[in-house]
């Protein structure tokens, strides 16, 4: 072997097969890690009816009436409602529990958030969620208790042997 | 049935749209294709969403979304022939070591770098849906990446295509393109077979036999049309049409296997005849409206999916800005390094490890990929999108800071070295 070829070997070695020998320890490795549970996706909404005339809340809980699609970034959520409304509730997840929370919405005053707090019960399958949608600064409201059952996601185009 | 005044309208913005901004981007010296990128985000969520909802909502609407998409997808089917079809890895043997180390390496830094990161990624934008090998080695692909048509666009408007670094950078970028391309089938196979009844061997084993067929069956087959150009210096629409029936038929194929229509496309077009008068016809006849309509509605679809929103806080844009550091200092770094070591000038070493560095449109199409197979979340995916223009849009400023002009005219070689992939260069549609 000529010395271009033996400099050649070692840095490959070096450069490229170390590099690899790495790459097999991260994999190894990052299959301890945990990531938070997955819960995005299209929920279908069950909710009791608000009895309460605060027209903040009664706009609020009429987005029960439609599904809740979560978008998930990690711990980082995003809630819509399918029931038109512009602004998505931006929210956490911490363990298992879900804490989100509307902007400002029209029918609100100013001091008034909407507030969605809900814990999910990874067991069932599939997946369900409790919670209660509230409305903040307003002692006449009762919080809304809903619950959601996670749909099944549609069937991915392709690989269909 | 689609909207067909709603459809029209978006082909018509979206065509405006891109020319205007890609003409304006190459007024500062970007390949226009750059600019292309550029108006589908800002058609998108992350611009006309946020100061034009309401226009952005009629134009847009989310029921219109899938024949966009449909479009936008035939396009890529097609761009990914033709991508196929300009590499050339053979011409990395003609470069000698230097190269095969260079883009061995261009490939294993980022993808370990990559890795690593995913170490500190994973838990915070990724869900446990997803497992971290799919993840790291998703993320791996994403960064390790080399867009190149873009390159050759970029290599050709400096008139470095037939330097030393444009030969190099372009064998490099072919065998880079390829390599990624067989990781994310690998990827591709893992996620869906989770989902799937049937055995990953099954499906492992499948592509395999598939791909020997192509490489030792049909490539012999495809010879045949080159020998008909070389006979008539034309092919006619009938053999035209046939080999666009080969192409859908290949896509089908890794589809039914549980790949993707990308990688039938894409290994059809590897396995064509390389001889550049054909390529280069065959090119001419694809690209006109795959580049100039096509390609610009998967810009938009992209950047309707890409919502620069999603990235939100200084604990996420701090995700961001590691991604972007992490993919520039894995490829730009290590190509550098490799080519380096290799006995290449600094400053020479440097402008490959730039134009290596360069993502474009090849890394749009595997994160929409990575999107659609859920191994990445929205706002990693909106992550990666500024990663790929960051790094495609610094190309050319670094490359004229690196590597003048002049400096480059003393590295030129002889003209008969022109590969088939530096056919590429002539079309406007190369730039993508």
């Amino acid at each position: 072997m000529s010395s271009t070829n033996k400099r050649f070997v070692v840095a490959y070695i070096l450069l490229v097969g170390l590099p690899l020998a790495g790459l097999a320890g991260v994999l190894k490795s990052g299959r301890h890690l945990s990531a938070p549970i997955s819960i995005d996706g299209t929920w279908k909404v069950e909710a009791n009816a608000s009895a309460s005339s605060d027209a903040c809340l009664k706009a609020a809980s009429s987005l029960l009436a439609s599904n809740l699609v979560i978008s998930q970034s990690g711990k980082t959520l995003s809630l819509n409602f399918n029931s038109g409304a512009k602004t998505p509730f931006s929210g956490a997840l911490e363990g298992r529990d879900i804490n989100a929370s509307l902007g400002a919405a029209s029918e609100c005053a100013n001091d008034q958030a909407v507030t969605l707090a809900a814990s999910v019960d990874p067991k069932s399958d599939p997946k369900s969620l409790s919670g209660t949608l509230s409305v903040d600064n307003c002692p006449s409201c009762s919080p809304v208790a809903f619950h959601a059952v996670r749909q099944p996601k549609p069937a991915q185009s392709g690989g269909g042997h | 049935m689609p909207n067909l005044f709603i459809l029209t309208l978006q082909l018509a913005v979206v065509l405006a749209a891109c020319r205007v901004v890609g003409w304006l981007f190459q007024r500062i010296g970007q390949p226009k294709v750059v600019g292309e990128m550029f108006a589908g985000i800002a058609l998108g969520p992350s611009l006309l969403g946020w100061i034009a909802p309401h226009a952005s909502a009629y134009l847009f609407p989310p029921s219109s979304l899938g024949f966009l998409n449909a479009l936008s997808q035939v396009g890529v089917v097609v761009f990914m022939f033709l991508v196929g079809l300009g590499i050339n890895p053979g011409e990395l043997k003609k470069e000698g070591h230097a190269a095969v180390l260079t883009s061995h390496v261009s490939i294993t830094a980022p993808f370990v770098l990559a890795a690593f990161l995913s170490l500190y990624l994973y838990p915070r934008l990724s869900d446990d849906r997803v497992h971290f090998t799919s993840f790291a080695l998703f993320m791996g692909a994403a960064m390790s990446i080399t867009a190149f048509p873009v390159l050759a666009r970029i290599l050709d408007e400096r008139n470095m295509l037939r330097s030393r670094l444009g030969t190099v950078a372009i064998a490099c970028a072919a065998v880079d393109d390829v390599t990624g391309w067989c990781i994310l089938a690998y990827i591709v196979v893992l996620i869906r077979s989770a989902h799937s009844a049937h055995s990953i061997w099954l499906t492992i084993g499948g592509i395999l036999v598939f791909g020997l067929a192509m490489i030792h069956g049909v490539r012999r087959l495809l010879r045949g049309f080159e020998s008909v150009y070389r006979k008539k210096g034309a092919i006619s629409e009938n053999l035209m049409a046939l080999m666009l029936l080969l192409v859908l038929a290949s896509s089908l194929f890794t589809e039914y296997l549980g790949i993707h229509l990308l990688f039938g496309a894409f290994l059809m077009g590897a396995i064509m005849p390389k001889e550049a008068k054909f390529v280069r016809y065959v090119l001419d006849r694809f690209e006109t409206i795959t580049v100039t309509l096509l390609l610009p509605l998967f810009f938009a679809f992209t950047g309707l999916r890409t919502n620069i929103a999603a990235v939100k806080g200084p604990e996420m844009w701090m995700y961001c800005g590691l991604i972007i550091l992490v993919a520039t200092l894995g490829k730009l770094g290590g190509s550098t390094l490799a080519s380096w070591l290799s006995g290449m000038p600094l400053r020479e070493a440097a402008g490959l490890g730039t134009l290596m560095n360069t993502r474009g449109l090849m890394e749009l199409v595997i994160l929409n990929i990575g999107l659609d197979i859920g191994v990445i979340s929205p706002a990693l995916f909106s992550m990666m999108v500024m990663m790929a223009l960051f790094t495609t849009f610094m190309t050319t400023p670094v490359l004229s800071l690196i590597c003048p002009r002049e400096m480059l005219e003393r590295g030129k070689i002889e003209a008969e070295r022109l590969a088939p992939a530096v056919s590429l260069r002539e079309g406007e549609g190369a730039a993508a």
